[in-house]
Parts: structure tokens; C-alpha cells; sequence
């Protein structure tokens, strides 16, 4: 049985929401899982949405200090299918600032790791992932744009589903890379994503990239091990990837080793898209429509502009100058029309490489990292983690994240591939796997 | 000299280009919504008809009209952008390599035609700004010439013929027209950003070319600049350089998908232009006659063209001319058929007999006077008086008081009688 | 190695509206370099004859038809900015 139709069949006592606000409150001061919690929730099945997903009447930041005091018009269109299918709203998660960042490092307060404060929740949607593990009735809205849904999922032990691009609307999403931004759902089930996935999926007349797409829901028993991605990495996980392996083998799917042509390229790539879109997107911040408002209106407009944009954190001004450097007329051909170009010819691949099985690997080439091991990346080393996560994103490949076993307390986990439209593929894999394992949490907050 | 034109003609649509507010609200910030506000999360959605009005004047200028369309990102920062980028047009405009044929007979290249966002409007105060986003995200079209236009007249005919081609697509071009001119005497371009309305546009490109011609004199040389026209001192001065290519950074927009211009309806082009000279040349008819009646009334060029298999031209513009003069409504064909019936009698309807036509009462036709009877008449008048022959060929004063004599006596065709002094006049010379 | 001297760094901030701190420009002009460095790898790829790929998924054209409808909540849009008489007040020009 799904954890919604438990939660919906189960008996609740007197103040339960309430008293469940309160607790996560309390747990939320510590773990900085939400920029805000609703002061009372319905009775339906809570879902949080992640702050870069406008709510309306409800503070939307982006967890970026630009923005701090922006309230929405309108609801996104998955915030408004969530409501009509009756889930009831909890809060705005907390993210690196825009969805820039691996480790949810990129925020004023960086949420973190529920099985050990010490570590990292991982990002961006490092707040959904944070939530999804200390609640027990609850499921998550959240969005990826190279693995801001696989990663954190990983780190918090949940499942992290990032669908097919276009599959859900975008209306209402908070722009990084528009070509790249998917919305997606994280849960402590498959099923339950599912579920969730299957109402709020669909074309929207409001979003013109959204398509109702061809689902192909047939399951192979085919698993490709791009070897190329899982060279070099931690001992622990490949170890630990490599039991996985055999574990799948004996549920019966079969393995095979591929080599994906210009998958190595796919990190240039993609941080030279999503840098030109953000670029662009970030430029309407200038201090006096909404959010953060410099009040000296008598400066000239180019200085009033220059002056707001300072809120802007260090990753978000890194993007906004090397993405307008990599558009700049004299270099486009170079590098923003080579990486989408680049792109066609990895999605011809993988789509190749996809059409009769699914792409497994860990989800980071690195064990759950603490704040002091991640402190120091260059921002290079930081891309570079995103090795596994950003060619399904790239490409716009559904993919989902999964817990498949713990290390010292913390989880380990894989990431399936599907080609387009496979979704609902991916996630049965997952539930098969379920049957076989065990998810572990520290916090059931609201149990029934 | 050449000129070039970069022209903004706002597209009569009913709602924006990329949302569903309105386009003729006029009270401030009355229709706006969050994606023409530029709120973070919306998203643009294209706007059907405007795509096909945009694509209908592509074809009209003659342009190469791909067979998908899309749009681009252009970044700069300015308080009247909500985005601080607009959603225009860059790899695949909806046309390029088209071309106007101007009343001289000068054909005046189309670089490209494009669709794009209209700015919202900035209202500047002492030391800061007011801003009505009604009017962001009005859908504009943007033609831009070839740096063909030669001299003033071929601005003039120019705007004309441009004018009357997107007038017959049914777009008002006085509604909103912003000009940006490119001008060079000497080769060094300079350009004019931001003219609005024809006089402007007339008084601005006058203005600059005196200045270039002046420092060419004066062997100072032309700096190549960006400059700005001040309306009030009807000059040109020296603006801020606005972005470059380089700086705008364009990118697709990927909010936005392509779109096949194959499945759209394109209104059929009409050149009223092109049908003046046709017709002046198969009937034997003044060429400016016609252009007065049908370069931008459509209504006049369907009555024309309805009876011209069964009428005399001369006959038919005489009417419409009338109908013009007269008619209290719109004009009935079968109205018309009278009047065109009558004329060709040689009558020439005052407005009490337009009258009565117009209301479907009898009229006494009379046969008006003959050609021969009028240039007696105009003969006797100048006869009776040398001084007025002298003054006939410069002054129009003197030209108009014989035709209104010759009209009185006889009630004839204005435009006849013109032309019989004119002829007489061109004996005498 | 270096892609940018520090004068086209400069004009790229100013394109962009950002000012850095001394911290940050030194921080941010390093990262540029070396991420620079790493996009060129892009050039080894042969992608003569590649259409760029806009959208990782054929995206559809969505047409909206041309009937005005009035955005309902006009005032959360405006409560947003500071307003004068129904105008958005704005910087100087």
C-alpha cells in the first residue's frame, strides 16, 4: 500500500497537524530543511515545494537574498494540480541559491544531513531531500537541472525522481537553465512518486516546452554499466555499487559493460548551456519589481542595477559572468552553440545506448561528504562531481536516485536511466527493488 | 547618400505576444500579468494571429519567409525591459531578402522582418522613473531596409508605399511608429535612434544629412556614432552607445519552441501602388488620381474594381471622388452604379443630386457641357484678361478661379475642366 | 591559463551589472580561467554537420489564440514594487 493511502485510511488523533508543525518546527531550526512551514495544513497528504516553485501568497526566494519578500501572483501549475488532487501544502524547502550547487552549500543557511549533522544534504533541492527523510507522510516537489533531485535524494536516503523533460509543466519555476529544468518528486517510496507523477504530469497551455508525452512503460531485464563514469571513484561506492550489481543480477537483470561515446563531454557541455540560459534568466534581478528592493530610487539606472545585484551569492555571480561571457557574440560559435550541439550528439547516443535496457550508476563518484570535505572544491571540482548526474539531465533522460544499502550509518545509492518517456519503467525497477530493501530513517515526524 | 531604417509597427492583435493581457487598456498597469511583468516564474506563450499578421508582412515585402521560426534572448539592462532581456528575433526571423518598390520606381531592399516584445512604458520624473507595463509585451514588428534610400523624397515615398502595404493587412502604422535611421553622406554611418511619427522621421533625416553634408564641406569628417533626436530643437545629438551584438549575447529562447510557418494563413498582399500605375497606363488615367483614392482606402479600390469591366476609368474615379465628397455612409454599389451612370452622361452631380441619389429619389440628368463648349469658355475668360494668363501657369490661385468659373457656368467635372486648361496652357506655351 | 586580461574581465562585469568585491574578483577571475580551460575540451568533438540541440526533447509548437483575458490578481503583482498612482516607481534614467 502507498504511503498516501495509508495516510489517508489511517486514523488521526486530535492535534495531530498541529502538533506535527510543532515537531518539525523544532527539528526544521536544526536541519534548515524549510525557508518556511505553513502555519496549518490541511488534511490532505502534506507536500513541500521547493523554494524555486512559486506559491501563491507565499514568500518564493530561490533561498537567494534577491529575492527575499517576492510573493507570487499565481501558483506554479504542478503546485495548483497538487492542491486540486488534494495533497495539503507544508512549507517551501530550502536549495543552493537558484539550484546552483551539489551540496546546498549556496544558501544562507545550508540545510543538512538528518542521519548526521556533520554532513551534507547534497543540492540543490537540498531542503525537499531533508524533508522527505524526517517526515513520515509526505512527498516532495522538487526540480532538477544536472542532479539537483538525484543528488540530495542520495545523501538523505530517499527516492529522487527526475522525469523526462517536459513532462511537467514549468509554469511557475523559478528559471536556472530553462532547457534543462525539470521538475521533479522525491518520496520514501516509489509508488508514491508514481502516484504524485501521475497526477500532475501532462501538457500545459501555460508552459509551451511541456508535452504530454508517449509513455513507454514496458520493463527490460537489460542494465548498461557505462564504465567510463564509475572510473576513479570513492573505494566505498564502487564496492558497494558493485554489490548492487549483483544483487540486480540475481533479481534476475541482466548486466552489460558500454562504452557511451562523448559521454566525457557531456560536464562542458552541459555547464555551458545551463550558464548561457542562467545568464539570461538572472538578469531580470535589478532591485525594484519584486523581492529585495534598493530603495534609492535617484540613483542612475545602471548603478541602481549594479548596486542590487550584489545580493547576488558567489556562485550565482560566477554563473552570470562566465554565462554571459560563453554567449558573447565573438565566442558563441565556440562554446553556446558547440555544447548544444555536443548535446544532440549525446542524446542520439544515449538514446542508442537506452533503447532496450537502463543506465545504472552511483550517484556521485564520493560517499556522503561532511561540510569541511566539501568547503574547499574549486568550482571546478565541484562540476565535476555531477559526472553521473548530468548526462541524463543533459539530455533530458528520466532517471531516478534509490538507496540501496548504508555505509557507516549512511546511505548509499544508484541511479537508474531511462530513455524518453521511460518513467514509469525506471520507477518499477525501483519498486521492484523495494521488495528487497529496507529503507532506514532517523525522524518518522507526523506517524501515525 | 544612403539611408537605412530600422521601423517598429505595433501589430493589431487583441491580446500581447506572449500573454493574454489586453493591448488598448490606457489606464496605467491595468493590463499586466506576471509574464509581462517579468515576475520569476512565468513564461511566455506565442501568440497565434500575431505570428501569421507577422508572417503576412513578410510575405508582403516580398521576404524569404523561412519554413520555421523562432526567437532569441536579447540582453540589456533598462528599466522600461521587465526581463532586462527581450524576446525577439535572431537566426530565424520570420523574413529576409525582401523588397519595396517605391512610387519612382526604386526598389528598396528588406534585410529581414521580425517579431518582437514592445518595451513598457518609462514616464521619466526629476531623479527617477514611472513605469506602465501595459504596453510591454505589445507585439511589434521590426522591418528593417537595406541603406538604400537615396534622398528625402525616397524617405517620403518610402514610408508611403510601406504604409499602404501594411494598411491593407490592416495594421495602422501611425499608431505607433518608431524609426531608427541609418544615415551616411560620406561613409561613415551614423545612427539615429528612437524617431516616432512621420514628421519626426522627415525632420530628423533632413536635419542629420545637413549636418554630414555641412561637416563633409567643411572636410571635418562624420564620427560614427549613435545619435538621438531631440524633438523640441528638431536636432540630432550625440547619445550614450547602446549594447552591441557582442554585449547583447544572443541565445534562443528556450521558454519558447519553433514554429512552422508553413500552416499559416497568409493574408493576400494588396499594392495599391502598383495597381495606380497599372491602370493609369491600361486606361489612359492619371496616375496621382487613383493613388489619392485607393493607396489607403481599401473600400474605393473594391468600388473601382467591381465596375471597371463595365465602365469607363475616368467615369469611375469621377464617382468615387464624388461618393467621397458626398455620401453621408458608406457607399452601396448600386449607389455608386447610379453615379457612375450619370457621369458617364457627362453630368456632374452637385450635393443635392448625390442626395437624392444616396436616398434612391429620381434625379433629371443633364448632359454636361462638352469638351469643345468648355475651352471656349476658359478661352474667353483668359482672353477677357491678360493678366491672368500670366499668372495662370505659377499661380494655383488663378489656375482654381477659372476652373471655378468654368464650373459655375456649366457644372462640370472639376478634374475635367483642370485638365482641359492645363492642355490649353501647354498650346499657348 | 589565462583566457581573459583583466580589461575584458572588467567590461564583462560592467555587460553584466555585477560588481565584485577585491575577494571576489580575485576568486571568481581564477575560476573563470580554469572552467574556461575545461569548456574548450568541447573543440576536440567533430560536430560538423550537428544542428544544435535547443531542447533535449522535440518540443511541440503550443499557439495561443488571440483572445484577451484579464490576469486576476493585478494587485499581489503590484504589492511586490514600491508604486505611485497605479506606476511602478523605477530607477533614474
Amino acid at each position: 500500500m502507498s504511503s498516501i493511502t495509508e495516510f489517508l485510511e489511517k486514523e488521526k488523533p486530535s492535534g495531530y497537524t498541529g502538533k506535527m508543525l510543532k515537531e518539525l518546527s523544532k527539528l526544521n531550526e536544526e536541519l534548515n530543511a524549510f525557508n518556511n512551514i505553513a502555519d496549518s495544513l490541511g488534511s490532505g497528504m502534506p507536500f513541500s515545494v521547493k523554494d524555486n516553485i512559486c506559491v501563491k501568497g507565499i514568500e518564493t526566494t530561490a533561498s537567494s537574498r534577491m529575492l527575499e519578500g517576492y510573493i507570487p501572483a499565481f501558483n506554479a501549475t504542478v503546485v495548483q494540480r497538487m492542491l486540486d488532487s488534494g495533497f495539503s501544502f507544508i512549507g517551501k524547502t530550502n536549495m543552493d541559491e537558484f539550484g546552483f550547487g551539489s551540496f546546498g552549500l549556496n544558501s544562507t543557511k545550508p540545510a543538512r544531513n538528518p542521519f548526521d549533522v556533520r554532513y551534507v544534504a547534497g543540492g540543490s533541492s537540498s531542503g525537499a531531500a531533508v524533508a522527505t527523510s524526517i517526515l513520515k507522510y509526505h512527498v516532495a516537489i522538487a526540480e532538477s537541472t544536472g542532479g539537483s533531485i538525484s543528488t540530495p535524494a542520495a545523501f538523505c536516503g530517499v527516492v529522487g525522481f527526475t522525469p523526462t523533460y517536459g513532462a511537467l509543466s514549468r509554469y511557475g519555476l523559478i528559471d536556472y537553465a530553462n532547457s534543462l529544468d525539470k521538475i521533479g518528486i522525491m518520496a520514501r517510496h516509489a509508488d508514491d512518486v508514481r502516484s504524485v507523477f501521475d497526477k500532475v504530469r501532462g501538457a500545459d497551455a501555460k508552459d509551451t516546452t511541456s508535452i504530454e508525452g508517449e509513455y513507454r512503460r514496458e520493463v527490460s531485464k537489460k542494465i548498461i554499466l557505462p564504465d567510463q563514469l564509475t572510473k576513479g571513484i570513492d573505494e566505498d561506492v564502487e564496492s558497494g555499487f558493485a554489490r548492487l550489481v549483483e544483487k540486480l543480477e540475481g533479481m534476475g537483470y541482466k548486466t552489460v559493460h558500454r562504452s557511451i561515446p562523448f559521454i566525457d563531454k557531456a560536464i562542458p557541455a552541459y555547464y555551458t548551456i545551463a550558464m548561457a540560459e542562467a545568464s539570461t534568466n538572472l538578469a531580470r534581478y535589478s532591485g525594484f519589481k519584486y523581492g529585495y528592493r534598493n530603495e534609492d530610487f535617484t540613483q542612475h539606472y545602471n548603478q541602481f542595477f549594479t548596486n542590487a545585484r550584489e545580493r547576488f551569492g558567489l556562485e550565482a555571480k560566477r554563473r552570470i559572468v562566465l554565462g554571459t561571457f560563453v554567449r558573447s557574440a565573438s565566442v558563441r560559435d565556440e562554446y553556446y552553440s558547440k555544447a548544444l550541439k555536443v548535446r544532440r550528439l549525446l542524446i542520439k547516443e544515449l538514446g542508442k545506448a537506452l533503447q532496450d535496457g537502463f543506465i545504472l550508476s552511483p550517484v556521485m563518484p564520493i560517499k556522503v561528504p561532511t561540510f569541511e570535505e566539501v568547503k574547499e572544491l574549486t568550482a571546478l571540482e565541484n562540476y565535476k562531481m555531477d559526472v553521473m548526474t548530468i548526462p541524463p539531465n543533459l539530455c533530458g533522460l528520466p532517471h531516478v536516485s534509490f538507496p540501496y544499502a548504508y555505509h557507516k550509518g549512511m546511505p548509499l545509492a544508484a541511479q537508474l536511466v531511462a530513455g524518453h518517456w521511460g518513467d514509469h519503467a525506471v520507477l518499477g525497477i525501483v519498486e521492484e527493488w523495494e521488495r528487497h530493501f529496507d529503507y532506514k530513517f532517523k525522524y518518522n515526524i507526523g506517524e501515525l | 547618400m544612403r539611408i537605412g531604417l530600422e521601423i517598429h509597427v505595433a501589430l493589431p492583435t487583441r491580446s500581447k505576444l506572449f500573454c493574454s493581457c489586453r493591448t488598448d487598456a490606457s489606464e496605467p498597469n491595468t493590463a499586466i500579468c506576471p509574464t509581462c511583468t517579468g515576475m520569476p516564474g512565468s513564461k511566455p506563450t506565442l501568440n497565434r494571429n500575431a505570428l501569421a499578421i507577422s508572417v503576412s508582412i513578410a510575405n508582403a515585402l516580398k521576404c524569404r519567409v523561412p519554413e520555421s521560426t523562432s526567437f532569441a534572448r536579447k540582453v540589456y539592462f533598462y528599466p522600461d525591459l521587465p526581463k532586462n532581456f527581450q524576446i525577439t528575433q535572431k537566426d530565424e526571423p520570420v523574413g529576409a531578402a525582401g523588397e519595396i518598390t517605391i512610387e519612382s520606381g526604386k526598389r528598396i531592399g528588406i534585410r529581414r522582418v521580425q517579431l518582437e516584445e514592445d518595451p513598457a512604458k518609462v514616464i521619466r520624473q526629476d531623479d527617477y522613473t514611472l513605469i506602465d507595463f501595459n504596453r510591454s509585451g505589445v507585439p511589434l514588428v521590426e522591418i528593417v531596409t537595406e541603406p538604400e534610400i537615396g534622398n528625402e523624397e525616397e524617405l517620403r515615398m518610402f514610408i508611403t508605399e510601406l504604409k499602404s502595404i501594411l494598411y491593407y493587412l490592416g495594421i495602422d502604422i501611425d499608431r505607433e511608429l518608431k524609426v531608427d535611421l541609418n544615415i551616411s553622406v560620406s561613409g561613415s554611418r551614423v545612427e539615429v535612434k528612437n524617431v516616432t511619427g512621420m514628421k519626426n522621421l522627415l525632420d530628423a533625416a533632413r536635419y542629420e544629412v545637413q549636418r554630414q553634408e555641412k561637416l563633409v564641406k567643411a572636410k571635418q569628417g562624420v564620427v560614427q556614432e549613435t545619435r538621438s533626436y531631440v524633438e523640441k530643437d528638431m536636432k540630432t545629438a550625440p547619445s550614450r552607445e547602446k549594447e552591441s551584438d557582442e554585449e547583447y549575447g544572443f541565445i534562443f529562447d528556450p521558454d519558447l519552441a519553433s514554429y512552422k510557418t508553413t500552416g499559416i494563413r497568409i493574408a493576400k498582399p494588396v499594392y495599391a501602388s502598383k495597381i495606380a500605375k497599372e491602370y493609369s497606363k491600361r486606361y489612359g488615367v492619371k496616375d496621382s488620381a487613383l493613388r489619392e483614392l485607393i493607396m489607403f482606402n481599401s473600400g474605393n479600390l473594391a468600388l473601382i474594381d467591381s465596375a471597371k469591366d463595365r465602365h469607363g476609368m475616368k467615369a469611375l474615379i469621377t464617382a468615387v471622388e464624388l461618393l467621397q465628397r458626398y455620401a453621408s455612409k458608406k457607399a452601396d454599389p448600386s449607389v455608386f452604379e447610379r453615379v457612375v451612370e450619370i457621369v458617364e452622361k457627362g453630368a456632374y452631380p452637385d450635393k443635392e443630386m448625390m442626395l437624392r441619389i444616396e436616398a434612391g429619389k429620381s434625379v433629371e440628368v443633364h448632359a454636361g457641357a462638352s469638351d469643345e463648349e468648355i475651352d471656349n469658355e476658359i478661352k474667353r475668360l483668359i482672353g477677357e484678361n491678360s493678366k491672368l494668363l500670366k499668372e495662370l501657369g505659377k499661380n494655383p490661385k488663378a489656375f482654381n478661379f477659372v476652373v471655378g468659373a468654368v464650373i459655375k457656368k456649366y457644372k462640370s467635372n472639376p478634374r475635367a475642366v483642370s485638365e482641359r486648361l492645363e492642355r490649353i496652357l501647354k498650346e499657348l506655351e | 591559463m589565462v583566457y581573459m586580461d583583466d580589461k575584458e574581465f572588467s567590461r564583462l562585469l560592467s555587460i553584466c551589472r555585477i560588481h565584485l568585491r577585491e575577494s571576489e574578483r580575485a576568486a571568481i577571475k581564477r575560476d573563470v580561467d580554469e572552467v574556461l580551460e575545461y569548456f574548450n575540451s568541447l573543440e576536440s568533438v567533430d560536430t560538423n554537420g550537428v544542428i544544435e540541440a535547443y531542447h533535449p526533447v522535440a518540443v511541440g509548437e503550443k499557439l495561443r489564440e488571440d483572445a484577451p483575458s484579464e490576469f486576476p490578481d493585478i494587485g499581489i503583482i503590484l504589492k511586490n514594487a514600491k508604486t505611485y498612482r497605479f506606476y511602478v516607481v523605477g530607477p533614474n534614467i
